[in-house]
């Protein structure tokens, strides 16, 4: 078992490098034909992570959620599993290249850092703490697959704008098309992240003693569903521009990011994962 | 393969001489009589805006270009066409062309849509008064496959080639539910309309049409299904439009960035694609400049067209290569026309020998007797002409030329006195 999850470990970063190829040579040489055979290609690729973070849970006893190269490879999972609905759903395909590259980027990481933990604090087995880090982690996925669709956006904004009509004009959705995608991540990444919210500030008091409100890690994820919840609710109700939403939408997506940087690495919390 | 044809078109001659040379359906039928008569046993004449173009099979050897051109300049009564004017096509070469002209790639720019429907139409006029037969209906099949394989195998007609379907391309870019949106042309003229009619097919909510005549914005109105608004009220509902395609010829601005300005206030932002088609321009280009204003003029959308044509272009070496493979299936189609008629006759031949020999001996027999000799006489019919059949058979397989071929033939002809007969079997 171990020597398989080994392989599947060192292959995996292997086979999101193909698939981003595969769908970078499908924007780039315009051709629809690869469009079928990218997706089948995408979901074979899920099933192999899914089969390997599945044996990994087994061998080792506990859910891949316990180190941040662990959560990587969940990340890597969730965005490309998400983008695979999105495109079924939305029926807009094309766009793989960006989005698969960020599954590429986790696991990656993830292959290069990852560990046999055998020996975790019991917490880890918990099945509150799977949901309450899946959901989140999925959460994140959604806002990531927004910022992308936002930056898409923005990029063939500009290109219509100044009548540059090249592969981008060319290759890429509609803006509303993208503006939808990005706004439906997002609230997608918002319901999620308030379902984690919801299960930690029921479930934490209870599984940490030294649980507090002010911990940064908790503060800053509440920022971060504040700030979307904003710009959902000035959307919907108060019929946000198109190229405003995805500013804002970007702009969440950098303090995401920048937030999780500094209170990983600088600051001390109960709510630490590696 | 005897097909001989000119053709005079957007590259050898200028508009003025090709509008001369048109002929309509019915022009075609009248002279088809005409030119059955002293030039072509059975042909086709196809006449489009940019062609005029005479192919067929001589009615006799002394047949020229010469006798091609003279006919058209008596039926049409031109004296200005000159030799330079004419492109000349015999045999291999004229099929080619007509392939070339069917996949549209002959035509001014290439991958143009209509060329197919003309090419068939040309070929059902000559089928309906008898100027086809087995030669040029094979040509007609074959032009047309070439037509429709162009289409669904190649990437030759997709991307806007004209500034109005251009603008239509931008357009689709920026919206996702056009039967949510609404779209406002100024003007009345050719543009104006081209555009409109564009705007209909892409299923477009609502269309409104404004000019200064508002005579002719409602005949424009009544053929796309638009609602007429009067020029002099237009400005007051500038915000309620998503689409502003302009194409006048008015010699200034009609809409300044100003008045843009406020109305996208009113909007709220929301997204306003402005083309502006007209020369000289209708809008002023400061409008680029504002948020949420997609603004295009002829010289950008030009950029689109251009960039089209450039990608049409290569799709050309993949029209070739199936001209290539349809020009090699009609060689040897062409190649087995004298032979197959002559393997049927011989075996009609033998056939009727051996019907008289029973026929002569019928009452003389048994019933059982004789359908034991009829089985014979087809065993031994089938087994004489066994090897020459064959021999036929790979002659026409071969890779000898057309020349070699009939001359291979020509004995098993001569020997069962088959000569003349098969000519006149290949055109029944």
């Amino acid at each position: 078992m171990i020597s398989a999850i080994n392989s599947l470990n060192t292959a995996l970063p292997f086979l999101y490098f193909f698939l981003f190829f595969s769908y970078g040579y499908e924007f780039i040489s315009e051709e629809n034909k690869f469009r079928k055979a990218n997706r089948i290609y995408l979901i074979i690729v899920l099933i192999t992570h899914f089969f390997y973070i599945i044996s990994r849970t087994i061998e080792f006893n506990h859910p891949p959620i316990t180190a941040k190269a662990e959560i990587f490879t969940i990340i890597a999972f969730s965005v490309a599993l998400s983008y695979l609905l999105l495109e079924i759903f939305s029926k807009v395909s094309g766009t793989g290249v960006f989005i698969i590259f960020i599954s590429f980027l986790f696991q990656v990481f993830s292959s290069l850092f990852i560990e046999d933990l055998l020996e975790v604090p019991d917490i880890f087995r918990n099945k509150l703490l799977g949901i309450h880090v899946v959901s989140a982690i999925l959460g994140y996925s959604g806002f990531t697959i927004s910022a992308v669709y936002g930056i898409l956006y923005l990029m063939l904004y500009k290109d219509i704008k100044i009548s540059n009509f090249g592969l981008i004009f060319n290759r890429l959705p509609n803006l509303e098309t993208l503006e939808r995608l990005s706004f439906i991540s997002a609230v997608i990444g918002f319901m999620l992240l308030s379902l984690a919210i919801v299960i930690g500030l029921f479930w934490l008091p209870w599984a940490f003693p030294d649980f507090s409100i002010w911990d940064p890690k908790l503060l800053v994820s509440l920022l971060i569903w504040i700030i979307y919840g904003y710009v959902i609710f000035a959307k919907w109700f108060n019929d946000l521009p198109s190229k405003k939403v995805v500013l804002y939408l970007i702009a969440d997506f950098c303090f995401v990011i920048i937030s999780m940087i500094l209170t990983s690495f600088f600051t001390k919390s109960f709510h630490y994962f590696g | 393969m005897d097909l001989l044809g000119i053709s005079i078109n957007h590259r050898t001659a200028d508009i003025s001489l090709r509008e001369k040379l048109f002929c309509s359906p019915e022009e075609i039928r009248n002279l088809i009589p005409e030119l059955k008569k002293n030039i072509f046993s059975e042909g086709v004449v196809i006449s489009t805006c940019n062609r005029t173009e005479i192919f067929g099979i001589p009615v006799s050897d002394n047949i020229s270009y010469s006798d091609i051109l003279n006919f058209i300049k008596d039926w049409k009564k031109i004296n200005d066409i000159t030799e330079k004017n004419i492109e000349r096509y015999f045999s291999c070469s004229a099929v080619k062309h007509i392939f070339n002209v069917s996949a549209g790639i002959d035509s001014m720019i290439p991958g143009d849509s209509q060329i197919l429907g003309q090419v068939k139409e040309a070929f059902t006029i000559s089928s309906d008064n008898n100027f086809s037969e087995l030669f040029i209906n094979r040509l007609s099949d074959t032009a047309i496959k070439v037509g429709k394989r162009t289409i669904s195998e190649t990437k030759i007609g997709e991307g806007a080639v004209t500034i109005s379907y251009a603008a239509v391309q931008v357009i689709g870019k920026i919206f996702s539910n056009l039967d949510k949106k609404s779209a406002l042309v100024i003007g009345a003229g050719q543009t104006a309309s081209l555009a409109a009619n564009h705007l209909k097919d892409k299923n477009i909510g609502k269309i409104f049409i404004t000019n200064r005549t508002l005579a002719n914005s409602i005949i424009l109105a009544d053929k796309t299904g638009a609602v007429t608004i009067p020029f002099e009220e237009f400005k007051l509902h500038l915000h309620k439009f998503d689409i502003i395609i302009s194409a006048t010829s008015s010699p200034g601005f009609l809409l300044s960035e100003k008045e843009i300005k406020e109305s996208m206030i009113k909007r709220r932002n929301n997204p306003v694609c402005i083309m502006d088609i007209a020369l000289p321009r209708d809008i002023s280009p400061e409008a680029r400049d504002i948020e949420y204003v997609f603004y295009n003029d002829i010289d950008s959308l030009k950029n689109i067209v251009d960039e089209n044509i450039k990608r049409r272009k290569t799709e050309i070496i993949k029209i070739d290569n199936i001209i290539m493979e349809e020009m090699i299936s009609f060689h040897n189609w062409c190649n087995n026309l004298n032979i197959v008629p002559a393997i049927k006759l011989l075996r009609e031949f033998f056939e009727d020998i051996g019907n008289d020999e029973l026929n002569k001996i019928k009452n003389k027999v048994t019933e059982d007797d004789y359908i034991k000799l009829e089985a014979m006489t087809k065993r031994l019919i089938g087994r004489l002409l066994h090897n020459p059949t064959m021999k036929l058979k790979s002659i026409s397989e071969s890779s000898l030329s057309e020349q070699e071929k009939l001359k291979e033939t020509a004995i098993i002809k001569e020997i069962f006195g088959l000569n003349g007969k098969i000519e006149n079997k290949a055109l029944n």
